[in-house]
């Protein structure tokens, strides 16, 4: 990660290696793609368990416990989505904006994609607090749960990127010449809003387990 | 972050300001204050823990969030918070702060980072040069090995003592589990950690790896990793295997989640250097450097890097879900509350095997990469070698199920797999056939790393044809659970991977260390392992055939004499092992100084001078021709016209005293 501090022949150079921040710029863009790849192999693996767990319904113990717990309502996934939808399409503006020269424009959308972001992750929170499930009330509140921890994870994260690029942006260190930080900051903030959205479709998709005849799979206990 | 020097000197790029001396921070912070940093940590973890869930049982809570009181919870947030500390007490986090606060770093810090001018202790604090990165992974892995290896004494100590039981049964089981996952991490990190990280960018012609910060980041996340792992011992162990399927791990003592927070940090330390490899050799190649002209070690490299990457997340996974199934009670892969152990064995082996190929792929692409330069002779069939390695990356994302043919899943795709895996041999084989045609009428240059050569492609056969036999259905109904098993994986692991990297290390210790690997007793070591490799391992394929089940403590008289035998060869491994690691320890202290390019290799390394400089290069080199254009036969012409990949400004690059 390098800044912008001054240009050489119409390049503008990074004060830590010395090179073009396109060249920094390229490697940065590369590197953060890479780690998509590996989170989405990530949220891959949450999303099989919990459609290979709803699936299979082993024991028939998928739906939360009867009597003492129930399905989570569906709605707070989706507004917690839609908040992170709408502060990433913000932090895009603000990119875009900064490249046609609005500083002040990048600093706003990074400002206000913090809060949303924040206000989503108090809302993560909040959900997980109030699902109508404990942890051991069955698979489903399971995978249900660590759908939302991971995304809570997320959220966190996304915050603290989001508001040192605002940071950066009133440092000088994101600018109209090196605006790369803020771009992958909008890049990583894209592959969360999609994996948030799978998660909502599947807890929303896929609540009663389809093999309601589930053979009895043993209990392996000791 | 090195890679300042040369640009700087000819750009006077301005720098934000100094806010304090270079380094800041990490001016203060190393492995002692890391140390005392986890420990402190772990502690607070330990008793805040213990204070909020005693609250909360007190309270008598039920609602959703009331977290499980009890050991298992207080034991996990103290390997997090030792995890946690340890990283903040080495300095790890004061990159992210800084980036935070919009504050840079200035060229001065980045030197300091770097460990420019700094002596031995930069390879105590968390330093940035690749190189020095290279070395930690070096003796990291080592440290390992020697730890493992100690273990498989202990294990065949017990095997071989039919007459009496040496351990108690449950020690016995942890020692194995523990063996078996030490292991695997050092094989993994054997190659990609002091070859990837020391030599890779070099050939590559790059000043260091491409996120320097998170090369440092990877090696000490690596650290922090072990001490959990280690302390499984003192807490009932893992007596599970290194597999620790479900519901065996989720019944078993706390010492499951050592191994548990254990893989998930290494994960991580795999993760971020997989992400700067790749972006390493894919952004960072020299001028001049096209894909056909890029050594092949470093497509080993490649492959092994996106294997690591895609696949280890669904390992981590698999330890935070069942971890999670004892702290949180959640029921995963608990099946009398809807979990399922199925789901942990697809998760667990969608990396397991490709695991094996993480381990070996680079240890033959190193084998390939300085074959020719005993040989004297091009690299035979370049083109076959690069579509062997991604033949193989490819191919290993559809062959896990072989490792459950037994488990009831799914036995409609067991065929599939079967013939999956089956054809994996064909680039396999691809490999050995490159280093067979390169060997072809050659002269070859008899040192210590050609030498590995020879083992490698013995063990390698070996142990591919046994694989295919295992990869049968049928023939798996069988084996499958045996001694036959165990040989099996450690030709692969060990007499593949293991030996092979033994080579891969003798060739570069020369440019790693600036001395070259006492020949006579490196070899003497060498073979009397290869020697003792043999003994054991083809005795437990014996012991496998005559029906012995592995992972037993107890067995039939009939077992007594291949067990007698495989323990009498593990006592020769181990001997072996000590001469080989007296000529690392020895060598590195006295021995003979190595030239710039110690073998008469073409590749970029060999145009630096030996010991590398602080940036690598002088000037960065631009290449012009393929790293195997040998023409001649005679191995020991090294006139520097003849041997050196032909570079623009090569005086100035190959001056050395």
């Amino acid at each position: 990660m390098s800044d912008t501090k001054a240009t050489e022949a119409g390049r503008t150079l990074s004060p830590t290696t010395g090179e073009s921040v396109e060249v920094t710029g390229s490697r940065d863009k590369l590197g953060v793609w890479m780690i998509i790849v590996s989170c989405t192999t990530g949220t891959i693996a949450l999303l099989v368990s919990y459609a290979y767990l709803w699936s299979l319904n082993v024991n028939g113990a998928w739906a939360p416990t009867p009597g003492s717990a129930n399905w989570a309502p569906v709605w707070p996934f989706w507004v917690i989505f839609t908040a992170m939808l709408i502060a990433t399409l913000i932090m895009w503006n603000g990119y875009r904006s900064l490249r046609e020269g609005k500083v002040g424009a990048m600093k706003s959308a990074a400002l206000l994609s913090s809060l949303l972001l924040l206000g989503a992750f108090i809302g993560q929170i909040f959900q997980i607090a109030r699902f109508p499930f404990g942890p051991a009330d069955g698979a489903y509140a399971s995978a249900t749960l660590w759908l939302a921890i991971a995304n809570g994870i997320w959220l966190f994260l996304a915050v603290f990127l989001t508001a040192a690029i605002f940071n950066r942006t009133r440092a000088g260190r994101v600018s109209v010449e090196n605006p790369n930080h803020a771009r992958l900051v909008a890049m990583f903030m894209t592959y969360l809003c999609v994996a948030a959205f799978l998660g909502c479709v599947f807890t929303t998709v896929m609540q009663e387990s389809p093999n309601t005849n589930s053979p009895p799979f043993g209990t392996f206990s000791q | 972050m090195s890679t300042a020097v040369a640009i700087h000197e000819e750009a006077h790029v301005p720098q934000p300001k100094q806010i304090s001396k270079p380094g800041g921070l990490l001016r203060r912070t190393n492995f002692l204050t890391a140390l005392i940093s986890g420990v402190v940590t772990a502690a607070v973890f330990w008793f805040v823990t213990d204070k909020i869930t005693s609250a909360v049982a007190g309270a008598g809570a039920t609602n959703s969030m009331a977290l499980p009181s009890g050991l298992n919870i207080n034991i996990t947030m103290m390997y997090i918070g030792w995890v946690i500390g340890f990283m903040a007490g080495i300095g790890a986090f004061a990159g992210p702060i800084r980036w935070f606060l919009g504050h840079d770093l200035t060229h001065a810090d980045a030197e300091y980072m770097a460990g420019k001018d700094m002596g031995r202790e930069k390879f105590w604090k968390f330093t940035t040069d690749h190189k020095v990165v290279g070395i930690q992974y070096l003796v990291v892995t080592l440290v390992l090995f020697g730890f493992g290896g100690l273990l498989a004494m202990l294990i065949r100590t017990e095997l071989g003592a039919t007459w009496t039981e040496v351990f108690n049964p449950n020690f016995y089981n942890s020692i194995i589990g523990t063996h078996g996952i030490v292991m695997i991490i050092a094989m993994i990190i054997v190659i990609s950690g002091p070859i990837g990280n020391f030599i890779v960018p070099i050939m590559c012609g790059a000043r260091d790896m491409a996120f320097p910060r998170l090369n440092a980041l990877s090696i000490w996340l690596l650290i922090a990793a072990i001490p959990p792992l280690v302390s499984n011992l003192l807490m009932g162990g893992i007596r599970d295997g290194w597999t620790v399927y479900q519901p065996l791990a989720d019944q078993a003592p706390i010492g499951m989640i050592g191994y548990q927070i254990c893989i998930i940090t290494f994960a991580f330390s795999t993760g971020i250097a997989s992400v700067n490899l790749i972006t390493t050799i894919v952004r960072m190649r020299a001028a001049g450097m096209t894909w056909s002209r890029t050594p092949i070690l470093v497509y080993g490299i490649l492959g092994s890097s996106i294997m690591g990457l895609v696949w280890f997340p669904m390992y981590q996974y698999s330890q935070i879900l069942a971890l999670s199934d004892r702290t949180l009670l959640t029921s995963f892969f608990v099946p009398s509350s809807g979990g399922s152990v199925w789901l942990y064995e697809n998760l667990f082996w969608l990396l397991g095997h490709p695991e094996v190929y993480v381990i070996v792929i680079p240890a033959t692409a190193g084998l390939l990469e300085y074959l020719p330069v005993f040989v004297r002779k091009p690299l035979f069939s370049y083109k076959l070698a690069v579509s062997g390695i991604f033949g193989v990356v490819g191919l290993s994302a559809v062959v896990w199920v072989h490792h459950m043919y037994m488990t009831g899943w799914a036995p409609q795709s067991n065929y599939p797999f079967m013939m999956s895996t089956e054809m994996i041999s064909i680039p396999f084989s691809f490999l050995v056939l490159v280093i067979l045609g390169t060997m072809w009428r050659g002269k070859p240059w008899k040192r210590l790393p050609m030498m590995a050569v020879y083992a490698v492609v013995w063990n390698k056969v070996i142990g591919g044809i046994t694989g295919v036999y295992l990869s049968d259905t049928p023939v798996d109904q069988y084996m499958h659970g045996s001694m036959f098993v165990v040989a099996h994986f450690h030709y692969m692991l060990m007499g593949a991977g293991l030996f092979g990297a033994m080579g891969v290390i003798s060739y570069f210790f020369p440019k790693m260390i600036g001395r070259y690997l006492d020949e006579l007793w490196g070899s003497i070591g060498f073979w009397t392992a290869f020697a003792g490799f043999q003994i054991t391992f083809m005795s437990m394929f014996v012991a496998g055939l005559q029906g012995m089940p592995r992972r037993v403590l107890q067995f039939d008289s009939l077992f007594n004499i291949s067990n007698w035998i495989s323990t009498i060869g593990a006592y020769i491994i181990g001997i072996g092992m000590l001469i080989f690691l007296y000529a690392i320890i020895d060598s590195w202290r006295n021995g003979i100084p190595a030239p710039d390019n110690p073998w008469g290799g073409k590749t970029l390394e060999n145009f630096t001078s030996t010991p590398v400089p602080h940036e690598n290069f002088p000037v960065l080199p631009v290449v012009t021709s393929g790293p195997y254009d040998f023409g001649t036969p005679d191995p020991y012409e090294l006139a520097d016209d003849a041997i050196m990949q032909k570079t623009e400004g090569a005086e100035k690059v190959s001056a050395r005293s």
